[in-house]
This record gives structure tokens, C-alpha cells and sequence, in this order.
């Protein structure tokens, strides 16, 4: 059986149901390199020039991973998936840049996904994709419309249940997860998943704040709509393909009454310095719900999380008890 | 009304042309200095890139001038230049000056965009009027770089250092005075003849080193410390792969006449890299390819940050074409002394290099 291999990285977090039904469907084994490691950020971060940005130096570590671990590896170029709404140039060049990079990497499996090309280049696009795996174009459309299916039912997973990614992930695949304790107080993140959920690279920012007792609410459990909303009030026209994460997600539930607003960035990442900038104006401007926001890098330091994360928390008590005690 | 504009290089020369001859108010804020910078870097989003820092800047200072309609180009390119009007005008409420941002949209309806804003700025003013405006404007563009490229052959060679910017300097001021078509012919020849006899080194046969990247960090000198000067300075010939002149003719008259000059540049990149990732990244490729015999070296300018550039230097050291590549990251912590000794360390391999080839 002929292996895909996909990094778990970048899109992963996104797409991840969609590629796995897609893949299968034309009959290969689809294989996930191992969650992000020290040794992975380590080898990633040797291949690339110093001032990649982090999650693309995870993602060429997790490609170094699966090198001889698969006959092929997907790495899609994503250029748009709204009309006028581009990437990041990382994207963009991520298939040709890998090439580069991981000489020794297994033949990719690139795909240029552009919606601005109208639907039916991009057809033509997943037919020649399912070509390296299946001579039959109908084979390729079955394939191709379950995975669609997937991907819907994955994201309506999340909005429904407010699931994360991971969870959802794990759900698809049967494993039991807790279900989120709608009583807790809440803490919103905001940011792109690859690094919400890369538990390495956030050291586990995640589990840090339900260790606390709070209940996180990410971007993926908003719908389309709220998302929309948010970013007409805060920008008027979207500009980057990922921007309701940050802005519209921002935007949302900076004003949903959640305890606090954690925004996380990647140093240097060339969209996030713009639109985490609107979202902290915002959160200046409204003044009401509490606004951190987290840089991460490769020297971002555990301690220094753990120090900010036990300040924001602890800021957000007293505010509670200031509050508490005016109310009397 | 009143008219801002921020900097790039000498465009500014060809900008208060057609606004003078549009009779309209304008200011030109300080050409970029290092106060520019501190504002621009003090009001900026910390990871911005240095052209976003550097037109903030020149927008600040413009609007302290009184200026209350700024103009800053747009693009829905790729990279982050179509956000740059939103953000700045959120900085500069932020900061209590009034102002409103015209973004001039470069990359999408051409010529005709372009027009149009003028139109609608100079309270529509008569086209005629707009057009003549607008090509008193595009000649005094063209005459500077024209002089610009003869100045670039003269510096290495030239005996008396400092000869060549020196009239270069007086050729930009005296492009800017020149208020008809015959005085700027005239200023023309004069350089041009001037340059032409300066005394040179008859003997020198000084290194080409191309300079690529991105578009704003190659045609402002202030944001690459005069790269182009010290490798003058250094008896290195340089060719720089943009011209505002050339990208103008290209992009608002040739390109939409299905004219594409870059077509080239991507032909040769696609081994390498097979698509736009937006600023000029799959130029950038494309020029390393093509001049790897002809150039000795290149020097390839970035702002720090910038994302187009950073996938190309990473694709650059694979390509089959052998060429030393000499990358600087420009932003405000760029320092003049760190520079030299690279750039001085860049040209001596580049000697031994080209020693080591006639030795062959």
C-alpha cells in the first residue's frame, strides 16, 4: 500500500479529516509524524535560514521525521480559499521551499489551491493530485467529495460541541474525550491552531489554564457568522486567508463576556504583527475584558510562560473581587 | 485639503510635479532621517517591516504639517502592503491627527486606478490637465534614472571618490527645480555629459554585483544604509533590478497590454520555485538564476520580517546556478560598521574568486 505522509504541522490542525478521507479513499495509508518534540524543533530549525519563523521550522522538522517513513509526502501550496483573500508567502512557497531545504524529502505531493482560478482549475487540480494515486477520475470525485463531507462534519464537530481540533481529532477516531464543563469560567485563545494545539511550542498552554480551572474557548468553535460579524466591525474587508482566526476571533470574544483574552503569535510572523495590533487596539479601545498577548520562539522559555500566564490569571481574581465587592 | 505623501527614494521629485501642476495643496514631509525612523518605529506593531516603519513615519510627520489626506499605496499583493493603509490610519486616530488614508491601489486596475484617484483628489480637474500632469511627472521620473544608472557605471571607476554622488546630488536638485520639458532636457545632457567626462580609471575592470529583493528596501537608501554608494566607494559596478521608471512603463502601460517584462525572471525560477508567493520572492529566484554567469556576486536586500524574502533565501543556496549571494536584512537595528565589514568580506571572495577564474 503506498504511504501519504502528512506533517502534523501548519494545516494539519485544519485539514487534517479532510486529507486522512481524501487520501484513503484512493486507497493509500495516510501516516502522521509524531507530536513536536525538542528534537524536532532542533532538526527543523538546522535546514532553514535563521529568520523562518517557528512554526514553519516545526513544520520542516516534522517533514525531517517521516523522510523514510513514507513513499510520499503532502504538502499543499494554499493560496486562497476566498475570493481576493490571499495567504502568508510561507504558504505559498511551503511545497517548493521544502524541496529545497530536505533535498533527501520523498517526492511531494503539491497542490495549489486558489479559488480566485474559479472552481474548475481547482478541480483540475484534485484530479491531477489523485492522479499520483489512482488512474480512475471517478474514483478521485468519490474520494474527493467524502473528504469534503469530512471536513464539514469535523468543523460542525467543533462549533456544536466546542470541541479543539485535537479533540475532535481524537472524537473521529473514537477515543473518549471530557466533555467541556460549560459552568467553569472561560478563557478565550486566539491564534492560528498550529500554534494553539502544538503542545511543544506553547508548552502546553492548553492544559496550563484548565489545570486552572478555567474552560478554554478557541477560534474553531465559532461559526462562520459570529466570525464575520466580528471582523466587518474590527476591519471591514478580511485581507489574509487565516485572519477570522485572529481578528475575528479576537473581535468575538473580546466582547462575549469570556474572563480574559490570551492572544498568541509566532515571532516575526508577518500577518499576525498587523492583525494581533487590531486586536489589542480593540481590547485597548473597549476596555473591558482583560488582553495578553504571548510571543512564541524558539528560546520562549517555559518559565517565562508559566510567569506571565500565573500574572494574567492572578490579575484576572482580583479584578473579580474588586467587582465582587462594589456590587456589595 | 491637503496633500501628504510618504517617501520612497527620489519619487517624491516626480509626486510634487503633478501635484504642483494639478495646483493642488500638498506637503512633502523631511526626506527620511532618523527622526522619521524613531517615529515610525516608536508607533509601529512591533514585528512590522522597515517600508511600514519608515511611510508611518513620513505619514506622521506629513500630518503634522497639516496634511489631512494622505496618500499610500496599496496592493492586494500577497504580502502585507494591503494592510499597511488600514493599520497606519489606526495609528495616526490613535495619535489625534485627523487625517484620512487614500489607499492607491497599484496592483489592480493599473493606469485607470490611478488616474482615477487623481482625479477625485484634484476635485476633478479637467483630464487633459490630469494627464499632462501626469506625464511632466513620469518624464522627470524617467530623467532621474537615467542619470541614476549612468551614475552607477561612473562610481567604481571614477578616480576622485565621491565625484560621481556628488553631481548626482545636483542632478536630483536640479530635476526638481526644472519646471518645463526643455529644462529637463537640458539638465539631462548636462549630467549625462558631465558624468561622461569625469575622470576614470582607464584600466579598472570593476566587479558587477547585482542587487535583488524586495522593491521598497532597494529604492530607498536610507533603509540600506547607501548599499549602493559603499560598493561604489568599494570599485564594485552594481545593477539594480528595479527602477521605478522601468516599473511604472511595465506596470501601468505594458503589463495590461498582456506585456509582461518579469516573465522571464519566473521561466527561469520554476525549477525551483513554481509560483507567486507574493512581493517579489519568485523574482528574487529568478534573477539569482539568470545572472549566475554574467554577475560576479549578488547582494540581496530584505526587510526583516518580510515573508516573501525569507522563502526565497531559503530556496536561493539549492539552486544549480552558483552564484555567492550576500543577504542583509534591513531594519532599524541595522548598523552602518556591521555592514562594511560584510560587505567588505563579500567583495574580497568575490576577487579571489574572479582571480581564481582568469588563473583557469
Amino acid at each position: 500500500m503506498v504511504k501519504v505522509g502528512i506533517p502534523r504541522a501548519l494545516l494539519y490542525y485544519q485539514y487534517y479529516p479532510m486529507w486522512k478521507t481524501f487520501f484513503e479513499g484512493l486507497g493509500a495509508e495516510v501516516v502522521v509524524s509524531p507530536p513536536t518534540t525538542q528534537a524536532t524543533l532542533a532538526a527543523g530549525s538546522s535546514r532553514v535560514v535563521t529568520d523562518t519563523c517557528l512554526p514553519v521550522k516545526v513544520f520542516c522538522g516534522h517533514v525531517l521525521a517521516m523522510v523514510d517513513k513514507c513513499d510520499y509526502i503532502f504538502i499543499p501550496a494554499l493560496r486562497s480559499v476566498k475570493s481576493k483573500i490571499y495567504n502568508c508567502s510561507k504558504f505559498l512557497g511551503l511545497p517548493d521551499m521544502t524541496r529545497a531545504v530536505i533535498p533527501e524529502c520523498p517526492p511531494i505531493l503539491d497542490i495549489d489551491i486558489d479559488i480566485n482560478k474559479g472552481k474548475r482549475r481547482l478541480y483540475q487540480y484534485i484530479y491531477e493530485l489523485g492522479r499520483h494515486l489512482s488512474r480512475n477520475p471517478l474514483k478521485v470525485r468519490k474520494a474527493a467529495l467524502a473528504a469534503w463531507q469530512a471536513h464539514r462534519e469535523y468543523k460542525e464537530l467543533m462549533i456544536n460541541e466546542g470541541l479543539t481540533p485535537p479533540q475532535a481529532i481524537a472524537r473521529i477516531s473514537d477515543a473518549e474525550t471530557p466533555p467541556p464543563n460549560p459552568d467553569q469560567p472561560a478563557i478565550a485563545l486566539v491564534g492560528h491552531p498550529y500554534l494553539l494545539y502544538d503542545e511543544l511550542i506553547n508548552h502546553r498552554l492548553i492544559h496550563r489554564l484548565e489545570q486552572a480551572g478555567y474552560r478554554v474557548l478557541t477560534p474553531e468553535m465559532l461559526t462562520p457568522e459570529q466570525l464575520e460579524i466580528a471582523i466587518t466591525r474590527l476591519t471591514g474587508q478580511p485581507y489574509w486567508t487565516y485572519e477570522e482566526e485572529v481578528v475575528g476571533c479576537g473581535g468575538h470574544y473580546l466582547e462575549s463576556g469570556v474572563e480574559g483574552v490570551i492572544g498568541v503569535i509566532a515571532f516575526g510572523c508577518g500577518p499576525d504583527s498587523l492583525m494581533m495590533d487590531m486586536v489589542q487596539r480593540q481590547a485597548i479601545k473597549l476596555g473591558t475584558t482583560p488582553f495578553m498577548s504571548l510571543t512564541l520562539e524558539e528560546h520562549t522559555a517555559e518559565a517565562g510562560i508559566a510567569t506571565r500566564l500565573e500574572a494574567f490569571l492572578d490579575m484576572i481574581q482580583r479584578r473579580k473581587r474588586i467587582e465582587a465587592k462594589l456590587c456589595v | 485639503m491637503r496633500i501628504g505623501v510618504p517617501h520612497m527614494g527620489n519619487l517624491y521629485i516626480p509626486l510634487k510635479a503633478l501635484l504642483e501642476r494639478l495646483e493642488l495643496d500638498f506637503v512633502i514631509p523631511p526626506v527620511n532621517n532618523q527622526h522619521t525612523l524613531s517615529l515610525g518605529v516608536r508607533y509601529s506593531p512591533e514585528g512590522m517591516c522597515i517600508p511600514f516603519k519608515l511611510t508611518l513615519g513620513n505619514l506622521i510627520e506629513a500630518a503634522e504639517a497639516g496634511a489631512d489626506t494622505l496618500l499610500m499605496p496599496a496592493g492586494s499583493g500577497i504580502c502585507r502592503l494591503g494592510y499597511y493603509a488600514k493599520t497606519q490610519e489606526q495609528v495616526l486616530h490613535s495619535l489625534g491627527y485627523n487625517a484620512e488614508i487614500v489607499s492607491v491601489g497599484v496592483s489592480q486596475r493599473k493606469l485607470f486606478g490611478l488616474l482615477e484617484v487623481i482625479k477625485r483628489l484634484s476635485n476633478n480637474a479637467p483630464w487633459s490637465k490630469i494627464i499632462s500632469a501626469f506625464r511632466f511627472g513620469l518624464t522627470k521620473l524617467n530623467v532621474l534614472d537615467e542619470i541614476e544608472r549612468a551614475v552607477q557605471k561612473v562610481r567604481p571607476v571614477e578616480r576622485v571618490k565621491g565625484t560621481a554622488n556628488q553631481l548626482f546630488a545636483q542632478a536630483v536638485k536640479a530635476t526638481e527645480q526644472a519646471d518645463d520639458y526643455k529644462a529637463l532636457k537640458r539638465v539631462k545632457t548636462d549630467y549625462l555629459e558631465q558624468l561622461s567626462l569625469v575622470e576614470r580609471d582607464e584600466n579598472a575592470e570593476p566587479l558587477v554585483v547585482g542587487i535583488i529583493g524586495e522593491f521598497y528596501v532597494l529604492l530607498e537608501p536610507f533603509s540600506n544604509l547607501d548599499v549602493e554608494k559603499e560598493l561604489g566607494k568599494l570599485g564594485v559596478e552594481v545593477r539594480r533590478s528595479i527602477f521605478t521608471s522601468e516599473w511604472t512603463k511595465f506596470s501601468l502601460f505594458l503589463n495590461p497590454l498582456g506585456v509582461n517584462e518579469k516573465d522571464r525572471l519566473h521561466k527561469a525560477a520554476m525549477p525551483y520555485l513554481k509560483r507567486d508567493i507574493g512581493g517579489e520572492g519568485w523574482e528574487s529566484v529568478g534573477e539569482k538564476v539568470l545572472h549566475a554567469k554574467d554577475y560576479d556576486g549578488l547582494v540581496h536586500l530584505a526587510p526583516f520580517t518580510c515573508m516573501p524574502e525569507i522563502v526565497a533565501q531559503n530556496i536561493m543556496p539549492s539552486t544549480k546556478e552558483n552564484i555567492p549571494v550576500l543577504t542583509i536584512l534591513c531594519d532599524e537595528q541595522l548598523g552602518k560598521p556591521g555592514m562594511l565589514t560584510r560587505l567588505e568580506a563579500f567583495v574580497d571572495l568575490l576577487k579571489h574568486r574572479r582571480r581564481a577564474k582568469v588563473k583557469v
